[in-house]
């Protein structure tokens, strides 16, 4: 930036040189007409301020957009209120009905028979009992590579990993369940998965026998999987024949 | 002819011949004195544009951008998940700030004296029971929120091309609000929250080669104990909340910025 710039370029005090004008944001004059009152002294003294150059302002071509649209107010904002309103009133319906009680105060010389997280840790927790797992290596003369509890927490971190590298696995640009039925049964393994990790954590509450919990934690969600998968595919016949269809009566096969 | 300095633009003249009220001269005087120096103009100018801007950038929702309006509501209250979670949040934030006026985090005395502010919030202050409760059930709902929310997004593959970032994002603010639920779980210093706080430790010094060192820093000890519930607290209290509000605001600045992926 030099002082000597070439003069013909005028100094802009327009405000214009902030934000480049385009076709979309209206002039200032057309702001300042749909205000009344003191903030119409407001812009009244902002444009003598800025020596508006009314020219400019006259000869914009700024058009209003003639769309049909879904007006923000009342509409969405209405819609959105009362869907906030009614999601605020379920907590408080929520805490009003199940107030949380408090347990016994901390003793670190008693241990409690039954020792949990709050719910959305269980498969965390359950994940910490997979020591049945944990594979012996025979050629360390059957010692564990690494402890039961290390195993556990290590299984944390592959089934965080895994949740966050889907993206860069599963590509296209399928969106329905029914477009992408192998990831779609992945999913339901996920979900089926976290359900039974998380009975697999409060074993000890659970009315059945701890080994066929175990076996089923990991049984199901290749039952469910399998079965939307298989579903899924049937249905993915259909929507293909549909989606066929309707492109083959637009234009028949010659 | 004066030697007095006249602007181009003499104001005065021009409100004298206005024929202004007080109030609006007063103002006018206030605005013209606070403009001289600040320039608010150009600020004025740059929120105003700034408005105008995302108004016609989104001027449909975007259930009438695709429209979607009569097959869409039927699968409404899933793609809401997000800001359901998100009102959660204001909730336990707004509740948890008054809880806070009435909680200390000290393990003296027996029972606690974290555990006696939890007993005097729920027996003796008013509407602390309540108020407890409410802490309590926004911040169960705002996990489940989050799951079904993530699910949602799964499910509809929503998390392709353009929107990797924001699903791994997304991944750590689950992870940052299951750390939220589990740092509050621990302060009220109760047997759960003892031998929750226990099972912490032994999984930290479980994790390979940095063990010790996370158990030091989350719990700042092998064994727990003050340090424990102090940093447990700080952490919920104004770790978190910092850093879980502004990803909350990328996250959802983010979907603002991509747009709404389709829905079907």
């Amino acid at each position: 930036m030099s002082d000597n710039e070439p003069e013909n370029e005028e100094i802009r005090s327009d405000g214009a040189g902030i934000v480049a004008p385009d076709d979309e944001t209206p002039t200032w004059s057309e702001r300042k007409a749909r205000k009344t009152g003191l903030s119409r002294l407001t812009y009244e003294y902002f444009e003598r301020a800025r020596r508006e150059d009314q020219d400019l302002r006259t000869e914009s071509d700024y058009v209003e957009r003639d769309v049909l649209a879904f007006p923000t107010w009342p509409h969405e904002t209405v819609r959105n209120l009362s869907i906030a309103s009614f999601f605020v009133g379920m907590i408080l319906f929520l805490s009003a009905t199940m107030p949380p009680h408090i347990g016994n105060p901390a003793n670190p010389s008693t241990t409690p028979a039954v020792i949990l997280p709050d719910w959305y840790l269980y498969w965390s927790f359950g994940l910490l009992k997979l020591g049945p797992l944990n594979p012996e290596i025979a050629i360390l003369g059957d010692q564990m590579l690494m402890a039961d509890r290390t195993y556990g927490v290590l299984a944390n971190g592959v089934v965080v990993g895994f949740i966050a590298i889907v993206p860069f696995l599963n590509k296209g640009s399928a969106r329905r369940p029914v477009e992408q039925p192998f990831w779609s049964a992945v999913g339901v393994f996920g979900v089926v998965f976290a359900l039974t990790i998380s009975l697999l954590a409060i074993k000890n509450l659970m009315p059945m026998n701890v080994d066929l919990l175990f076996d089923l934690t990991f049984l199901l969600p290749f039952v469910f999987g399998t079965i939307t998968y298989a579903v899924l595919k049937t249905m993915r016949e259909g929507y293909m024949y549909n989606l066929n269809r309707r492109y083959y009566r637009l234009r028949p096969p010659r | 002819m004066s030697l007095e300095r006249k602007d181009d633009y003499d104001h005065k003249a021009w409100m004298k011949k206005k024929d202004l009220t007080p109030v609006e001269a007063t103002f006018l005087t206030t605005l013209i004195w606070l403009d001289k120096r600040l320039r608010i103009v150009d600020y004025l100018e740059l929120l105003e544009t700034l408005y105008y801007r995302v108004n016609l950038q989104m001027p449909k929702s975007h259930t009438e951008q695709y429209n979607l309006d009569n097959k869409f509501w039927y699968w409404y209250p899933l793609y809401t998940l997000g800001l359901f979670s998100t009102l959660a949040y204001v909730v336990a934030a707004i509740s948890g700030a008054l809880l806070g006026f009435y909680y200390s985090p000290a393990t003296t005395g027996d029972p606690t004296t974290a555990y006696n502010s939890i007993e005097f919030i729920m027996r003796d202050l008013q509407f602390g029971f309540m108020l407890r409760s409410v802490h309590r059930w926004a911040a169960q709902v705002m996990v489940a929120a989050v799951f079904l929310h993530m699910l949602r997004v799964y499910f509809t593959g929503s998390y392709k091309e353009p929107r990797e970032l924001n699903w791994l994002l997304g991944i750590v603010l689950i992870s940052l609000t299951m750390v939220f639920g589990y740092t509050g779980y621990l302060l009220p210093w109760d047997q759960l929250a003892f031998w929750a706080g226990q099972i912490g430790v032994e999984m930290a010094l479980s994790v390979p080669l940095a063990g010790e060192w996370v158990a030091q820093l989350l719990f700042g000890g092998f064994s727990l104990g003050q340090s424990t519930l102090q940093r447990m607290y700080i952490i919920h209290v104004f770790l978190l909340p910092f850093v879980v509000t502004t990803l909350i605001a990328i996250h959802i600045g983010i979907v603002w910025v991509q747009g709404i992926a389709e829905p079907h």
